[in-house]
C-alpha cells in the first residue's frame, strides 16, 4: 500500500468520483483506506466513505452485470414457418376425405327399364315384388300346367 | 348415385350369375332391372333385392343355365327348407336356392325362372339378402 503515492491515490479518487474508475482501482482504493493509519485530513472523509461502501453488499462486477443483462435480454425469437403445418393439415384433411369410404345409402330403390334409370321407388318395388311372386308361385301346380300348356 | 349403383351391383359379387346382372350375357339396354335396398324391404325381412328380367335366345339361355347351376354348388343343402328346384330336359325351369351366408344371420338367395315362349325364353333372375327364411319368403310371395 505504501507503494501508492499520494499523487496516484488522488488520481484514482478523481477517476472514481467521476465514474471512470475500474473494479481494480476501486479494490486498490478500498485496500488503501482500510489499512491507512496516517491519512491527510482531506482524505479522511474518503476513508469513511470507503468503510461504509465496504459494509454494504459487494458491488457486482462488470462481468457479472454483463452476464445478468445477457440473461435478462429477451431470447431471440425463433421463426417457425407456418406453411409446413398448413400443408400437413391440408394433406391430412384431403387424405381423410379420400380414404373415408362413402357412407352407404340405407335406402335405395331404382328401376331400369330398357337401359333407362328411373328413380321411381314404387316402380322398383313393384318390379321386385312381381319377380318374386312369379318365381315363388312356380310351385303352384295349376300355374305350372298353364305354363306348360302355353309353351310351344 | 352411380357409386351407389356400383356398390349394390357388386353385392352378388363372386357368383357366376353376376355376369348376367352386369349385362355381360344380355345387354342391359334389353332388360328390366330393379334394385331395392333398406327400409322399403323391411316388411319382407330383406335388406337387398336385385332383379333382372329379359328375353333370351337358346344360346344365352344355355349360358345362364350353366352359370346358375354353377352357383347352386354354394347352396346350403338340397333340403326343401333351403331349396326349390325344377328342371326339364337338363334345363332349369325355376329354382330358389339359399346360399351359404357370407355374414352371420344374413341369408342369401338366388332365384331363377325360365319361361318358354314361341320365339324366345323369358328369364327372371333374382338375388336377395336378408334375415328372412325361405319359409318366410314363400309365405310372403307365393300366390294362393
Amino acid at each position: 500500500m505504501n507503494m501508492v503515492t499520494q499523487e496516484y491515490l488522488r488520481e484514482l479518487l478523481r477517476r472514481y468520483m467521476e465514474g471512470e474508475g475500474t473494479q481494480e482501482e476501486l479494490k486498490l482504493l478500498k485496500g488503501y483506506f482500510n489499512s491507512a493509519s496516517d491519512l491527510p485530513v482531506d482524505l479522511v472523509p474518503y476513508a469513511q466513505m470507503f468503510a461504509i461502501i465496504d459494509e454494504e453488499t459487494t458491488v457486482p462486477s462488470v462481468e457479472a452485470l454483463n452476464r445478468f443483462s445477457e440473461k435478462q435480454a429477451p431470447a431471440p425469437r425463433r421463426h417457425i414457418p407456418l406453411w409446413p403445418l398448413l400443408a400437413a393439415a391440408c394433406i391430412a384433411a384431403f387424405a381423410f376425405i379420400i380414404l373415408t369410404p362413402p357412407k352407404q345409402k340405407d335406402d335405395m330403390a331404382i328401376a331400369y327399364v330398357d337401359g333407362k334409370m328411373l328413380n321411381d321407388k314404387a316402380l322398383a318395388m313393384q318390379m321386385g315384388q312381381e319377380a318374386l311372386q312369379e318365381i315363388f308361385s312356380n310351385g303352384n301346380e295349376e300355374q305350372q300346367l298353364t305354363d306348360l300348356f302355353n309353351a310351344k | 348415385m352411380l357409386f351407389g349403383i356400383i356398390l349394390y351391383a357388386t353385392a352378388q359379387e363372386g357368383l357366376q350369375i353376376n355376369e348376367a346382372f352386369e349385362g355381360k350375357v344380355i345387354d342391359k339396354q334389353c332388360m328390366q332391372e330393379s334394385l331395392v335396398k333398406g327400409e322399403n324391404l323391411k316388411p319382407y325381412k330383406l335388406e337387398m333385392l336385385h332383379t333382372i328380367k329379359f328375353a333370351a335366345g337358346s344360346k344365352d339361355r344355355a349360358k345362364l343355365n350353366a352359370l346358375f347351376t354353377k352357383d347352386m354348388e354354394e347352396r346350403i343343402s338340397d333340403d326343401d327348407s333351403n331349396m326349390e328346384y325344377e328342371s326339364r330336359d337338363g334345363y332349369i325351369y325355376y329354382a330358389i336356392v339359399q346360399l351359404t351366408d357370407n355374414k352371420k344371420g344374413r341369408h342369401r338367395y338366388i332365384c331363377y325362372q325360365c319361361k318358354e315362349n314361341s320365339s324366345h325364353y323369358d328369364i327372371t333372375l333374382v338375388y336377395m339378402e336378408g334375415t328372412a327364411s325361405l319359409a318366410d319368403l314363400r309365405k310372403t310371395f307365393k300366390k294362393k
